[in-house]
């Protein structure tokens, strides 16, 4: 079978096993390390969504959205309050991640960017009316805030300022943020993936 | 390893406090600027949460923590200063940059909304083990699973977070770079990263049989290992908190 590919399940199906709900937690510290690594590398990126990435990628839009939404719980519970705001953003990244798998956007590396893509799109909207209530339209990112700075003294509106700051900075996060993802996601034992798989279930074997 | 989270172990009538009292409190004081929409009442409820964080024994760590933010404090001055659109009366100029008084006003009313916000919040997590969060939370209604998926993260993050060192050690000595420009830390990602996500979704399903084995999927009622929570405040503390907000309420209506 081709990698993710799962042609007869509907785009929403969600197979709900102890095993699914064990993947939730795995997922959010999988956001957890992420993150952790990039400000360990010193990339100027957050990275903070693999997990909810993988788990939407293996188990669906459903499993993606919820661990997602978890995700921003347990971390506003302890260490960053901030971050219930973002949750909306983070089902989003979940949802648009699983509704992409299903729809066959895993199965080779430039379907991957196009997912990537469609993600970024998807965080940036949710995020920028976020951005703009809390921070007058600000991210907090350097690179994205000097561009908000420069555009919004040019006389570019707020809001399409803001859209372009939160933008320039989930396009290559997401993108990339997807493709780690996938990259980890091809690299799972098939015996892992079937225990996920839906339909009629008969592990077909493929090169 | 140091546990995942803010809390601080010690004695304190706030620690002794119900969690469940704290959360519903954090809940309303944090909301109490956004529903008032006005500074004079954020710096009241800011007050109030400098003042519990006092009675927790945790005011130290409190701002230590809220001084991780402050580089973003101080550009959201400088940003807002400049760009707000409201932006008319002119207060200082550096170089070519001017900062607008509006604008200035505008970064002070979110950022001291933001401080109380987090205050309001880290009178709970400083002084509340999560496990007793979600274990209150559990006896209040929420599923047992979705307790056993926020508890079972503050177990998974240490183990993981312990093994990336190793996983690191090892890479590095067969040749991964982890410092230099940005593509070359940027390689270092997969390596890394590669070998401890597929070892914790491997061990994922020992985990599942684990719990499986142990009657997690099985029908029924469960029950709670510890005692309820009780505490004589706990009431007091949920209704003023509650009648906090609607006081925020009214004044927003009131004008």
């Amino acid at each position: 079978m081709a990698t993710g590919a799962q042609p007869r399940a509907g785009i929403w199906t969600t197979r709900w096993t102890t095993l699914t709900l064990v993947l939730i937690p795995v997922g959010i510290a999988i956001n957890f390390v992420g993150k952790f690594v990039a400000q360990a590398l010193k990339l100027p990126l957050w990275l903070d969504s693999i997990g909810t990435v993988l788990a939407a990628f293996i188990a669906g839009p459903w499993v993606g959205a919820l661990t997602g939404a978890l995700n921003n719980i347990i971390y506003g519970l302890t260490v960053d309050p901030v971050s219930f705001w973002y949750f909306i953003t983070s089902v989003g990244i979940g949802l648009s991640a699983g509704i992409m798998a299903r729809l066959g956007f895993i199965r080779s590396t430039p379907r991957a960017v196009v997912a990537g893509l469609a993600v970024a799109l998807v965080a940036t909207v949710v995020s920028f009316p976020i951005n703009v209530y809390l921070w007058g339209g600000q991210t907090g990112n350097v690179w994205g805030d000097a561009l908000f700075t420069a555009l919004t003294l040019r006389g570019v509106p707020l809001w399409l300022a803001s859209f372009l700051d939160e933008l320039v900075v989930d396009l290559p996060d997401k993108v990339l943020t997807v493709l780690i993802a996938f990259g980890l996601f091809k690299a799972l034992p098939r015996r892992l993936l079937s225990q996920f798989e839906l339909g009629e279930g008969e592990l077909r074997r493929t090169a | 390893m140091r546990p995942v989270g803010l809390y601080v172990e010690r004695w304190s009538p706030l620690h002794a406090l119900d969690p469940i009292s704290k959360l519903v409190y954090a809940i309303c004081l944090a909301l109490v600027p956004f529903v008032a929409g006005d500074l004079r009442v954020t710096f009241v409820a800011l007050a109030g949460n400098l003042a519990l964080l006092a009675v927790g024994r945790v005011v130290r760590e409190g701002l230590l923590a809220l001084a991780g933010v402050g580089f973003f404090l101080a550009t959201l001055f400088l940003v807002q200063g400049m760009v707000y659109p409201g932006n008319a009366t002119p207060l200082v100029s550096v170089g070519p940059l001017v900062l607008y008084r509006e604008g200035l006003a505008y970064a002070v009313w979110l950022t001291a909304r933001f401080v109380n916000l987090t205050l309001s919040a880290f009178v709970l997590l400083f002084t509340t083990r999560p496990a007793d969060l979600v274990d209150e939370l559990v006896r209040a209604g929420l599923p047992p699973r979705a307790g056993y998926v926020l508890l079972s993260v503050l177990q998974i993050i240490p183990s993981m977070a312990a093994r990336i060192s190793a996983i690191q050690d090892a890479q590095r000595s067969r040749g991964m770079e982890t410092e230099g420009p940005i593509w070359v830390r940027m390689r270092a990602l997969l390596p890394v990263l590669g070998p401890l996500v597929i070892s914790s979704l491997v061990a994922m399903q020992e985990r599942a049989l684990a719990l499986e084995v142990r009657g997690f999927g099985a029908p029924g009622p469960r029950t709670l290992y510890r005692p309820p929570w009780r505490h004589r405040l706990a009431w007091p503390v949920r209704l003023a908190a509650v009648s906090a907000l609607l006081g925020a309420l009214v004044w927003r209506l009131a004008g």
